[in-house]
Parts: structure tokens; C-alpha cells; sequence
């Protein structure tokens, strides 16, 4: 991320504090049920009633609303890992692969961010270290370990290892969820199939299963026709 | 009638042989809501209530049969060389369907509450819809008669849809007809807004043999990745198959006809069940974050909210089917009376079953008679679900009691209109048989979880993976196996139907003991099924029809392969 842009950022964090909203409708299952809670949740975006009112930050520490400023009229990838957990589990590699597909995009019209799930010992520095070994060109993001817990929990994510990737466009508030490790191609066709206006394309795997993939073309070939196919359409 | 009494007999034991899907340790309400972690609870109670509806108050909406085309008026004309066998089978009925967005009324109790009704100038929830209904026209169909269906995607782009959920491409698949590859739905087969797919079905039985019969189907949208909420936003029909042992002529003059109640929309009826949760516009609720499965707390029957349905005191022909997306069934009548099951997964049995209750995962199917003439004009009997599910995982393992019991729709009883010439014959379609000596491969797939999605043989899917390449004209044995202790999973697979050679090490009788299309495993199940792969090539998937697990990668693509001893009937020339 560009100096400029950071600071453009903090400003926008400062001058914009989200309303916060507790939810309104409580079923009848969870009334006066102490396994149930309400938290406060974002506002303003087609799943915001989905999503904490958290604030995260980054592997540089800055510091954002996770949805208002990360999530909301955006196409994102969000993942999870931690340290620890890419030992057991690893996905980073996997998903620079997947990044370096829809390069030209990441940063722009498509943004990453992996949630650390392990918010009791990961700090930024941890995570600037992780991200650096792997070349993760994305944010990484901590926070306040009951914060964490709750963005985890808006995933389904449990445990220290979960190893799914979301994909979602909240300007449409469609999401799909690919497995971390799964062939790269089709965790950046889910980015194509989400997206909307020229960068939308349904069809990618598919064009090259019937082009590429039964030739019996291996992944690292596959890799670049990938990568060619993208760039020329 | 002594043979219906052995009957009433097979029935209870085929009610006491059902795989035991009630696995679960019975918890205590209270404890189960200890186990679930404030922040992580995994169940939709969560989810906000639908607003208050009024129980019974709806007709039963009957979808009507699809209307053919004239062939000529289809522009581009269809063309040959899209098909397998298209020569061989060419159609002798044309149909067009248009996907649109739109209001469907479920419930005047929701429709009334709903901002959109101005947007669209109508009156209901929103809903996508084929030619203007969900549930689309039913497919009425005959064996020797092939159909080419026309689909139209008119739904909007993702930008502009009303629908909070799903994505605007479609692939319909008409489950579980022998359809070739390129007509069958497979996930990736998908077409855009503004686009077009041709469905050629040759209505052919499997192997040209009758035993093969299909009755009763469903056709149903198959989007990668959003097979559940696409089908949740009302693209979902019915489809018969009719022949000249199941005419759907009640008074059919030939000896050989069964008689079944008939005719379809009379006697005949298909009951296609959803259960839906609304939100407080009355528009249909999902909350796509939860990758075990998502619970409705209505159960609509037709698209319509616990409907009632007047009927004569006579005999009903029901083709029931759980429409998902990942609620399981045990269907009752309030007064406790029996159902004369006669067919399973939409393939008449040998001998009819009696049950008291029907106990279905999504993709099942249950074709059962109802004799009301056992009450009076001015009675009413309600249809209950009594199976306790709380998260999209699978049942408790408990049975729902009294005020707890679901609402799914009422019968209420009208004076006779005519005789009743339908029967319920002792002996209803001969099982093709199995021979063992044809088996060439056995494979194994199994049902698990890992990292918070579904996987087959602990694999995520990939579709351009071929995990099977069964020859053409060979017979294979395929084991289902859920790892899962706690979670249910309904495993289908396109294109054949199988015999069940074993569940849980013993062999099949009852209901089970029947040609089927979905496997619908409980905890730890094991079904051992034989299979022959016939008639046409192509991939087709196998995967888990909790439509939520489906989603999230449990499935998995077989190829169905030209067999190289080279005595097959299909068309080798084919290539995709």
C-alpha cells in the first residue's frame, strides 16, 4: 500500500466513526436462552447485519472498522490463517498463486486480507513476518482477541485452523467460499464470477477445461495460460 | 385383501429397518444450547423468526403441465449435433421456459408485507420463477415420447436483481432422468442472463428396459456453487413420467395398466416441499454464512405456506418430494393413519408398503396413496412434520410432539364427485435384476467434513477432476459411506439409478428395497449399491443433496467412458 493512500485511510478512520447497531430482532429460540448473545453489529451493506463493529489492524497497524472500511462496496478474499496455524495447515503459498492470477486487480477493484486466528499471540509484527516469508502482497489482520473471535465467528470459522477462503462483492452481497488449498485457478474464477461490469467472467475454468485442462497441460503450464487468458480478455 | 395385511406386516418391518438416521445423542433441549459457544452458535435459531402466518389458509397451488411448442417458432432451430442420439430420439414434444424475476405469493401474510409489491406492481415475495411460477410446470412426459426443452435465462444480472441471494446463471438438471451429459445439468453447464440452453431428454428407459421406469422426477437449478440458494429462490419443478403399466389413466381400458389414482392435477398430485425462512418484508431470508445447511422455520408445499387442499373421499396418488435445502422429514397425518408408500425416489416398488410416517432427506421422493374414504365430507386431517432438526447438520435424533409438531399442509374433505375406479394393485413394477457377474470395479466414496467444508473421499471439489471413469455397458458396485457421527447426508448421483445390495451390512427390504437415486445416509451409514452405466457418455456429479453441503464441495465428477470391448449401445462417435 502507497504512503499516500495509508494516510488518505487514517483520515477517513478518524473523521468516520460507524453508527454502532444492536440487532433488533431477537427469535423467539434465543429469548431469554443464556447460550445465546447480541453484539453490535456494522451497518450500511447488503450483509452488515452479518458482521461485527470491530475495529482491526493491519501488519503496518492501521487501523480500520472491519466492515465500513474493509468489506462494505467492495470485492474482497478473506482468509484465515496464524503463524502457528500455517504451519499445520499451510494455505499462503496457495493463495499468492491465486493472487498472482488476478494481479492487475488486487489492491484496486479486488482486495485481500487474511484474519489471523490466533488473535491471543499474533501481533502486527507477527504477522508483517508471516506475510513477508510468503510474499503475501495483502493485509493482515489482528485485533482485540474478542473482536477477532467475533469476525471469526461471522465466517463459521472456529478452531486455529479453518481453511476456507471467502470471496464475496458486497455491492451484490454474494459471497461463495473456496477451500484455501484448492487449485488456484478457481479461487480467482470465484473472483471473476463475482465480479461485476468488465471484469465479470462466469466462465474461466470451464473455457479451459475444454481447452487446456483435458490436454492434460500441467499446473504450472496451466498456471500461465491462466494468467495469459485474464489478461487478454 | 390377505396380501395387504403380509403388507401392513413388511411395512412395520420395513419401518424398524430404515437406516437409523435418528443417530445423535438425545440431549436435553437445555444441554444442546450449552454446547454451542455464545459467539458461534451452530444452528439457525439465531436466525430471526418469519413473521406470523396463518396456518391452512392458502389453497394448494397445482403447477399446471407444460405446454408444447410448435418446433418451428424455436429460433435457432435445435440443432442435432448439440445431442447424443438426437437422431435416434428426436423429439416428438418442444417446450420453451423463461427464468424471469418476480413476486410469487406464498402467503398473503407475507405478500402484504412486502416494499417490492410497488417495485413490481404485484403481490407476493420475491421469487425467480420459470414462465411466471415457482414451482414451474410440471413436465408431464410419456416413455417413447422425447422432449426438447428450450431454456430461457430473463433473470437479471447479479447488479440488478431484487433476489438478496443466488446468482443469476442456471443449469437445470431433471433429476434423475437418463439424460445425456450435455442436457443433464451438470454444475458447470451453466448459462448466463440473456442466454439460452437446449435440454433434450430422449425418454428412453435405461437399457430399454421397462423395469427401469422413472415416475415421479424433479427439475431444479444446478449453479456451481449456488445450487441452494438458486433452487431457495424458487427454481424448482415437478416432472411425471408416464408409461403403459403407469398410464396415469385411472380408468385405462388395457389389462396390463396399474390404475393408479389419476390424472395428474386431479388424483394425481405432486407435493414439492421447502421449508423457507422469511424476513420481516416477507421476502425469502438465507444466510449464506452457514456452511452446514440452512433451516426454514415454514415449510411451504408448492411454494405455498402450510396450504390446504380439498379432496374427495377417495383414493390420492401423492408424489412427495423434499425440495431442500437441507431439512429432513418424517411426515405424519394428524389422526395417526397409514400411507400406502408405492414408490421410492420416484420408481414404483414391487410391492406396495404401508407406513404410518415417511422419513425423507432432501432429493427424496415418496409416491404414496391416501385412501380418504375413510372420512366424511367436512373433515379435515393434517400433514405434520415430527422430525426435530435444529441445525442444517442433520436431525437430533428426536421426535417433535404436540404444538411442537410442524404444520406442513391440511386435507380437508369435500362430497364425492364421481366413483373411484383407482386401485392399488398388490404388485406394482418388477426390480430389474442384479447380476453380480457383470461387476467389473467397486469404488468407495465417503461423506465427511474437514476445515469447515463438505469433502468426498477428503477432497474438496474440483470439476475438472474425474474421480471415476466407469465403462460404458459394465456394471459397477459403489459403497456410500458418512464418516460423520452427528450429520446426515442425502448422496446423489446423476444419470443411473442403484439397487441397495446392502445398508449397514444387511440386506435391503421395505421402501429400501427399490431402484433409487439418493442415498440418504444417517450417521455412519454404509449403502452398498449396484450400478450399470448405460446408453449414453459424458461427466455427471455425485454429491450430497443437502444442497447447503453441495455448495460447499461435496461432490465429485465421474466420466462415463466408451467401454473398449467395444458391445455397448450407445454412440461411440459422440465427443464433447
Amino acid at each position: 500500500m502507497k504512503k499516500t493512500t495509508r494516510r488518505t485511510f487514517l483520515a477517513g478512520v478518524a473523521a468516520a466513526v460507524p453508527v454502532v447497531a444492536t440487532a433488533a430482532v431477537v427469535p423467539d429460540a434465543a429469548k431469554d436462552n443464556p447460550a445465546f448473545k447480541t453484539c453490535p453489529r456494522a451497518t450500511g451493506g447488503k450483509n452488515a447485519h452479518r458482521f461485527p463493529q470491530v475495529l482491526v489492524q493491519d501488519q503496518y497497524k492501521q487501523k480500520a472498522w472491519f466492515y465500513e472500511d474493509l468489506l462494505a462496496d467492495k470485492l474482497v478474499m478473506v482468509s484465515f490463517t496464524s503463524v502457528k496455524g500455517e504451519d499445520y495447515y499451510p494455505m499462503l503459498s496457495n493463495l499468492v498463486k491465486a493472487r498472482e492470477i488476478i494481479e492487475d486487480r488486487v489492491g484496486k477493484d479486488v482486495h485481500m486480507y487474511t484474519v489471523t486466528t490466533d488473535p491471543y499471540r499474533d501481533t502486527p509484527e507477527d504477522l508483517k513476518a508471516l506475510a513477508d516469508k510468503y510474499g503475501a502482497k495483502w493485509r493482515f489482520l489482528t485485533g482485540a482477541p474478542e473482536d477477532i473471535r467475533e469476525i471469526l465467528a461471522s465466517f463459521n470459522a472456529r478452531g486455529s485452523l479453518y481453511g476456507l477462503t471467502w470471496i464475496g462483492n458486497e455491492r451484490t452481497g454474494r459471497w461463495v467460499k473456496k477451500p484455501s488449498q484448492l487449485q488456484p485457478l478457481f479461487i480467482a474464477e470465484a473472483v471473476g464470477r463475482l465480479s461485476t461490469g468488465k471484469q465479470h467472467k462466469p466462465f474461466l475454468v470451464d473455457m479451459l477445461v475444454k481447452n487446456t485442462i483435458s490436454r492434460g497441460v500441467p499446473g504450472t503450464q496451466l498456471l500461465a495460460a491462466v494468467r495469459e487468458e485474464v489478461k487478454n480478455q | 385383501m390377505a396380501k395387504r395385511r403380509d403388507l401392513l406386516k413388511a411395512g412395520a418391518m420395513a419401518v424398524a429397518s430404515t437406516p437409523a438416521i435418528f443417530g445423535g445423542a438425545a440431549l436435553p433441549r437445555m444441554a444442546q444450547a450449552q454446547l454451542c459457544r455464545p459467539e458461534g452458535i451452530r444452528s439457525p435459531l439465531t436466525e430471526p423468526d418469519s413473521p406470523p402466518v396463518r396456518n391452512y389458509t392458502e389453497p394448494l397451488y397445482i403447477p399446471p403441465a407444460m405446454q408444447p411448442v410448435d418446433p418451428a417458432t424455436l429460433t435457432p432451430p435445435p440443432d442435432p449435433n448439440r445431442h447424443q442420439r438426437f437422431d435416434e430420439f428426436q423429439p416428438a414434444k418442444h417446450y420453451v421456459q423463461r427464468f424471469t424475476e418476480g413476486l410469487w405469493n406464498y402467503h398473503p401474510d407475507l405478500s402484504r408485507l412486502n416494499p417490492l409489491n410497488a417495485v413490481f406492481g404485484g403481490f407476493g415475495s420475491i421469487a425467480w420463477m420459470m414462465n411466471g411460477a415457482t414451482p414451474g410446470e410440471t413436465l408431464v412426459a410419456r416413455y417413447g415420447e422425447p422432449v426438447f426443452v428450450r431454456r430461457y435465462n430473463d433473470l437479471p444480472s447479479t447488479e440488478n436483481a431484487y433476489m438478496p441471494i443466488g446468482l443469476p446463471y442456471t443449469s437445470t438438471h431433471l433429476h434423475n432422468a437418463h439424460t445425456a451429459s450435455e442436457s443433464d445439468g451438470y454444475p458447470m453447464d451453466f448459462f448466463a442472463p440473456g442466454e439460452y440452453w437446449d435440454y433434450h431428454y430422449a425418454m428412453m428407459y435405461a437399457r430399454n428396459d421397462p423395469r427401469e421406469a422413472l415416475a415421479s422426477l424433479w427439475y431444479h437449478d444446478h449453479m456451481v456453487d449456488f445450487t441452494s440458494t438458486n433452487v431457495y429462490a424458487g427454481l424448482s419443478a415437478m416432472a411425471i413420467f408416464y408409461d403403459d403399466l403407469d398410464t396415469g389413466d385411472e380408468n385405462d381400458p388395457n389389462p396390463e395398466a396399474l390404475r393408479l389414482p389419476g390424472t395428474y392435477g386431479k388424483y394425481d398430485n405432486y407435493l414439492i416441499l421447502h421449508d423457507v425462512r422469511f424476513d420481516q418484508n416477507g421476502n425469502p431470508a438465507y444466510n449464506v454464512f452457514d456452511t452446514d445447511g440452512h433451516l426454514g422455520d415454514l415449510i411451504t408445499v408448492n411454494r405455498k405456506v402450510t396450504p390446504y387442499m380439498e379432496v374427495e373421499p377417495r383414493k390420492y396418488r401423492f408424489r412427495i418430494v423434499d425440495g431442500g435445502p437441507s431439512r429432513l422429514y418424517e411426515l405424519v397425518l394428524s389422526d395417526g393413519a397409514e400411507m400406502i408408500v408405492i414408490a421410492s425416489d420416484g420408481n414404483l416398488l414391487e410391492e406396495p408398503v404401508a407406513s404410518k410416517s415417511l422419513v425423507m432427506g432432501p432429493a427424496n421422493r415418496h409416491d404414496v396413496i391416501i385412501d380418504f374414504s375413510r372420512y366424511r365430507p367436512g373433515d379435515t386431517i393434517n400433514m405434520l412434520n415430527i422430525m426435530e432438526q435444529i441445525n442444517g447438520q442433520g436431525p437430533t435424533g428426536r421426535r417433535l410432539e404436540g404444538p411442537d409438531r410442524m404444520p406442513v399442509m391440511q386435507f380437508r374433505i369435500k362430497p364425492l364427485e364421481g366413483p373411484d375406479n383407482s386401485r392399488i394393485p398388490d404388485f406394482l413394477r418388477a426390480l430389474p435384476p442384479i447380476n453380480l457377474n457383470e461387476v467389473v470395479a467397486e469404488r468407495e466414496w465417503v461423506f465427511d467434513h474437514d476445515m469447515g467444508l463438505w469433502t468426498v473421499n477428503h477432497e474438496f471439489f474440483d470439476p475438472t477432476r474425474i474421480d471415476a471413469s466407469p465403462q460404458q455397458g459394465t456394471a459397477e458396485i459403489w459403497t456410500f459411506r458418512n464418516a460423520g457421527s452427528s450429520w446426515a447426508h442425502p448422496v446423489h448421483v446423476h444419470f443411473e439409478e442403484f439397487q441397495v445390495l446392502e445398508w449397514n451390512g444387511r440386506p435391503a427390504t421395505g421402501v429400501l428395497r427399490s431402484r433409487k437415486d439418493v442415498a440418504m445416509l444417517g450417521p455412519n451409514d454404509v449403502c452398498k449399491a449396484f450400478y450399470r452405466f448405460d446408453d449414453f457418455l459424458g461427466r455427471f456429479p455425485i454429491h450430497c443433496h443437502n444442497n447447503v453441503h453441495e455448495d460447499n464441495a461435496m461432490m465429485k465428477r465421474f466420466d462415463i467412458v466408451p467401454n473398449k470391448g467395444g458391445h455397448h449401445g450407445g454412440d461411440s462417435k459422440w465427443r464433447r
